[in-house]
């Protein structure tokens, strides 16, 4: 059966103009002043996209705005999140997905490396356990 | 049991940056600075798990099932990994004498520490014999496990205002928590069910400040119940345009328009379900088409009928002002159409009208 059959017209958007809010615009502002803090103190700050009222065109608008960078991030972890730097360095679009692919939170970071790409040291260090293991695996076969 | 969180976490295949991204949209939910994520995260990933008691009372199991039945298991599903569940009926696997021994041990070793959950409301008629424990009141077990608790969780309506149980006659003379423990910090988390996330939330903002977050005049967290339904439903502007449906099957209910009429509580009821929705996300009760029922509100069962619009628009200032700019004086239409509800459902359709329901 098509869905078209049942009579239903989902309207969720009000008829008339779906599209900007206006809120869009003062968040570029917000953006230069990021920017210019992280450039002078080095200290990284964000813009949490889904507390703000912002329509799905306003995000398209910011989105395109800020353009795409050359460095795009992949992340695996329950779900996927891609953060990708824009076109102005420093500047990335951080989107969280879950499982099932729905989008969980999304945030604008200004920063040199977002907090999430970068290894922990004591990740790191079990790391470097597992590779120590397997030198003295390696070193055990060559015996 | 013991040690930092994040080496239980990791135990249990989930890495940090699962972590660190799970404590970024927990912050968002809970209308924190994006830089909090973070400091939850650090604090988290370092925080001793907590011992928790969770006794369930005069319940339906409704608000366990709401947890554990979550759709999104590494969301809320991680509350079991954040968290030394010491006692709960329905999950544990002892019984007996066993689960009341494994109570009183946890109550022992981690006196003033511990975190008491509380589902369902708390019989006090025929001196409680409505609902006993291994032979103990409700009242009796609720009393003394409150004496050693660092905070109490009234999970879901019937702990945090008497719920179901209580609606009207009462026949157990039903009460909430907080109408029986007065010397503890009490938050409510209530629903009917209550939505998985702020359980989540309260606990991780209990382990990163030591505290339990910001609450309103009804005990609720206000980062979830700060706003109502009415604030947040996508069907507002079709309210402000004085658009409503009228049943649930006439041209207005297909084109999504507001439920007012239809009894929608949206407008005084403040929950998070129009923004942090259901079942992972996909729906909630407006957007499948039924009104808000106001279960996270105190006495929502007696709260005058389910299909009853509201007497008053929640705002009449702002209803008026937009009734104005549409011109069509949508308020008066109101009136109008509550009037002539009988006579016109009866003429426009066949099927089951509002009054079938209210009966
Ligand atoms: S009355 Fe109900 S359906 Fe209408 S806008 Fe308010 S919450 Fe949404
Ligand atoms: S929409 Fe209303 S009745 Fe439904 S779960 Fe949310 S607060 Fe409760």
């Amino acid at each position: 059966m098509k869905l078209d059959v049942i009579p239903i017209h989902v309207a969720n958007q009000p008829p008339g103009e779906p599209g900007l809010s206006g809120n869009a615009p003062p968040l570029l502002r917000e953006v230069v002043e990021q920017v210019r803090r992280l450039i002078e103190s080095g200290e990284p700050s964000a813009i949490d996209l889904s507390a703000l009222p912002l329509t799905p065109a306003d995000l398209d608008w910011l989105q395109e705005k800020l353009g795409a960078g050359e460095i795009a991030v992949t992340l695996q972890a329950s779900g996927e999140s891609t953060l990708n730097e824009t076109a102005c360095p420093g500047v990335w679009w951080v989107t969280h997905r879950n499982e099932q692919g729905a989008v969980n939170s999304q945030f604008i970071e200004v920063a040199f490396v977002p907090e999430l790409v970068k290894a922990h040291p004591q990740d790191v260090a079990l790391g470097l356990e597992t590779l120590e293991f397997m030198i003295a695996d390696r070193q055990g076969d060559a015996d | 049991m013991q040690g930092p969180l994040i080496d239980t976490l990791a135990r249990q295949g989930v890495s940090r940056r699962t972590f660190l991204k799970y404590c970024a949209t927990l912050a968002s939910m809970m209308a924190l600075p994006p830089a909090a994520g973070l400091a939850m995260a650090e604090a988290m990933a370092a925080a001793r798990r907590p011992s928790v008691i969770w006794l369930p009372f005069q319940e339906c199991t409704g608000c366990t099932e709401s947890f554990t039945r979550s759709h999104s298991p590494t969301l809320e599903g991680m509350i079991f990994d954040m968290i030394s569940l010491d006692y709960q009926e329905t999950l544990m696997a002892a019984a007996g004498h066993q689960a009341e021994a494994a109570r009183h041990t946890a109550m022992r070793d981690n006196a003033g520490k511990y975190l008491l959950v509380i589902d369902g409301s708390i019989p006090l008629d025929q001196d409680g014999a409505y609902s006993c424990i291994g032979g103990r009141s409700n009242l009796d077990i609720l009393k003394e496990a409150a004496e050693g608790a660092a905070a109490i969780i009234a999970m879901g309506t019937c702990a945090s205002y008497g719920g179901i149980p209580k609606a009207n006659p009462n026949p157990t003379g039903a009460v909430s928590v907080s109408d029986i423990i007065k010397d503890k910090p009490i938050v409510n988390i209530p629903g009917c069910p209550p939505i998985p996330v702020v359980m989540t939330g309260v606990l991780a903002h209990y382990l990163t400040f030591g505290s339990l977050p910001e609450l309103d005049a009804k005990g609720r967290p206000k980062a979830f119940y700060g706003e109502t339904i009415h604030d947040r439903c996508y069907r507002r502007p079709f309210y402000d345009q004085g658009k409503f449906a009228k049943t649930f099957d006439d041209e207005g209910a297909r084109r999504g328009w507001c439920l007012f009429e239809l009894g929608c509580k949206g407008p005084v009821t403040y929950n998070a379900c129009a923004t942090v929705k259901w079942n992972g996300g996909t729906s909630w009760p407006v957007e499948s088409g039924h009104g808000c029922l106001g279960c996270s509100e105190p006495d929502f069962w007696d709260a005058g009928g389910f299909y009853k619009a509201l007497s008053l628009p929640a705002d009449p200032l702002k209803f008026a002002a937009a009734a104005a700019v549409v011109g069509t004086g949508a308020g008066v239409a109101i009136g109008f159409a509550n009037r002539s509800k009988k006579g016109g459902a009866k003429s426009a359709h066949e099927t089951t009208t509002l009054d079938d329901l209210e009966a």
